[in-house]
């Protein structure tokens, strides 16, 4: 089962293919032109180096988010349409999960930290379990003094992942337990969003694609300004 | 059948069919087109309600219905069109003007699209399309045409002259007509979209009770509203106890004076054979009543094409599409969208 795989929620774009042999193909960028412009040129040239055509695909997995919504959108777009024309079912996968998963192998309290901009982070906190990573809370969206107070109240060592720790990395390293991960592991892996996404297809855990919903934890600001003026 | 082929552009003819997808504003559409003309399929999935209780279309909340709507909306204008995805020769897709987020939506779908199905994208101007909406309901439109593009976003004035060939005759200096129904609305308290909330209103009302200035502006053709819509608030401050339905029928008669006299100004000057409306404003009555009535006084062909096609819509987006892969053949995978695009390579 080949599953092709959409990242496009934070600055990096990336696409991946692979399946039970593992990743086959993958494609990040971090820098340049933007999501829209890069996404479906990339998905061609992966595929092609793969020698893969589209029609051999079974799922499309996408990163839900949360993140960035503008990028998220070009994503999840691109991965429904791709789903649709294709005829293959849908897997979503949290950009926190993606971000906490290559690192699954420290014996710390994982906490993925995602940049959300003006001055907040999303967040989620993971523990290692066997084969993979399991997701302890509810996935966030706070300010770096909130998520500093979460991590303090739960009192152990913690390894704080993602652009948000990068970004937020001198507050979060005043607590004297938290180590910083490397700007390596920064943004979401695509690779690792087709091995999370060939877990669950195997467990045929799938959404169809007039289902998938992006995750935006953050609502539109117009309809912040209206439920607070309909409460006065 | 003879294949039409330029140096640039890609063979296309009768039978070839495009799947347009448009998400400028707040409309979410798609649609099959045959042969630039043939309409198969058309379905507009608008965004309206969304909107109202805001006063006006935000963006992100409409970004966020684009990426609930797109799928569906294209897979229903696949039914509704009989053909199957093996049939569709082309994906074409608004790229610009718009609401840059809205835009990205539909076009990282066409593009998804066009991959999947192996076949030529091609990235279209909305203004452009909104030209070729009146071709799809008037095959036998003569040119040169004067078309009038008025809706929330623009209020412009183009010489048609050929596939291709256009010359901009006029346009807004300020607010577009569209933006001017909607703040007048809003300000009488009519609601969202102001356009048919002043029509309905102005039908009860007295045009000729108020009489708010026309911004004729003398040199040439084009546009500014902004006065009269500050005209219109600084006269209910003085006067609170007016009749509402009279304000609306006073303004919407002073917008339509104004845009007939610029049309009819401009197709005189460029010898237009006809005149043709285009957008969302277009679906005011009375501004459709009193072009016909000028084009009855100077012999025109006047071309009022439905409400559904003067709004947004994939139809006309698929219809340039056809012409756009001829003329100019696909567009690479990664173009992008461009929101501030202006209208597409005039002449003179
Ligand atoms: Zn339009």
């Amino acid at each position: 089962m080949l599953i092709l795989g959409i990242d496009t929620a934070t600055p990096q774009v990336g696409c991946a293919i692979g399946g039970h042999e593992g990743v086959l193909a993958s494609f990040h960028s971090a820098k340049g032109r933007r999501h829209a412009e890069t996404l479906v040129p990339a998905i061609d040239f992966i595929r092609r180096q793969a020698r893969i055509e589209l029609s051999e695909i079974s799922a499309i997995a996408v990163d839900v988010g949360p993140g960035l919504f503008t990028g998220l959108r070009v994503g999840i777009a691109t991965a429904k349409a791709l789903a649709m024309a294709l005829r293959v079912p849908m897997v979503g996968v949290s950009s926190l999960d993606l971000v906490a998963f290559p690192v699954r192998w420290t014996n710390r309290l994982i906490v993925s930290v995602i940049d959300a901009r003006r001055g907040e982070v999303f967040y989620g906190f993971y523990r290692q379990v066997p084969g993979g990573i399991q997701r302890l809370s509810d996935q966030c969206l706070g300010t770096p003094e909130e998520l500093c107070s979460e991590i303090i109240a739960r009192g152990e060592e913690v390894l704080a992942v993602g652009d948000g720790a990068l970004r937020y990395g001198e507050q979060l390293s005043d607590l004297i337990r938290v180590e910083i991960g490397e700007t390596g592991l920064a943004y979401p892996s695509p690779g690792s969003l087709v091995q999370l996404a060939h877990a669950q297809a195997v467990r045929e855990q799938f959404v169809n694609s007039w289902e998938l919903e992006p995750l935006y934890l953050r609502k539109a600001d117009v309809e912040i300004n209206w439920e607070t003026r309909e409460r006065t | 059948m003879n294949d039409m082929v330029t140096t640039a552009g890609m063979p296309v003819h009768e039978r070839t069919t495009i799947l347009g997808v448009e998400t400028s504003c707040d409309e979410t559409a798609a649609a099959v087109v045959r042969g630039g003309r043939d309409i198969l399929s058309s379905v507009v999935s608008s965004q309206v309600d969304l909107h109202a209780r805001f006063g006006g279309v935000v963006p992100e909340v409409a970004s966020r219905a684009h990426v609930a709507l797109i799928t569906p909306v294209v897979a229903q204008a696949m039914v509704e069109s009989g053909v199957t995805d093996a049939d569709i020769d082309a994906v074409a897709v608004t790229a610009g003007p718009g609401l840059v987020g809205s835009l990205l939506v539909g076009m990282s779908a066409a593009k998804a699209l066009a991959l999947a199905w192996d076949v030529p994208l091609v990235g279209v101007n909305h203004l452009e399309a909104h030209l070729y909406a009146s071709l799809l309901e008037e095959p036998a439109l003569e040119f040169p045409l004067l078309v009038l593009i008025v809706s929330g976003g623009h209020t412009l004035l183009v010489g048609f002259h050929g596939h291709g060939q256009y010359r901009i005759m006029g346009s807004t200096l300020d607010d577009a007509a569209g933006e001017a129904f909607d703040k007048v609305a809003r300000y009488l308290g009519l609601g969202y979209p102001g356009g048919p909330a002043i029509d309905r209103e102005a039908m009860a009302g007295d045009p000729e009770a108020i009489a708010f200035p026309r911004a004729m502006l003398d040199n040439g053709f084009d546009f500014s509203f902004s006065g009269l819509k500050t005209a219109v608030i600084n006269h209910v401050r003085r006067h609170p106890d007016v009749s509402t339905v009279d304000v609306a029928a006073g303004f919407q008669q002073a917008v339509v004076d104004v845009l007939v006299h610029k049309a009819r100004g401009a197709a005189r000057a460029m010898g237009a054979k006809g005149i043709c409306l285009s957008g969302g404003v277009a679906a005011n009555s009375q501004l459709r009543e009193a072009i016909l009535d000028v084009c009855v006084a100077d012999g025109l062909h006047g071309y009022l094409p439905s409400r559904t096609m003067c709004t947004d819509n994939a139809a006309m987006v698929a219809a340039v599409g056809w012409w756009r892969l001829m003329a100019d053949g696909a567009s690479p995978l990664d173009i992008g969208v461009v929101p501030g695009i202006g209208f597409p390579g005039t002449i003179g």
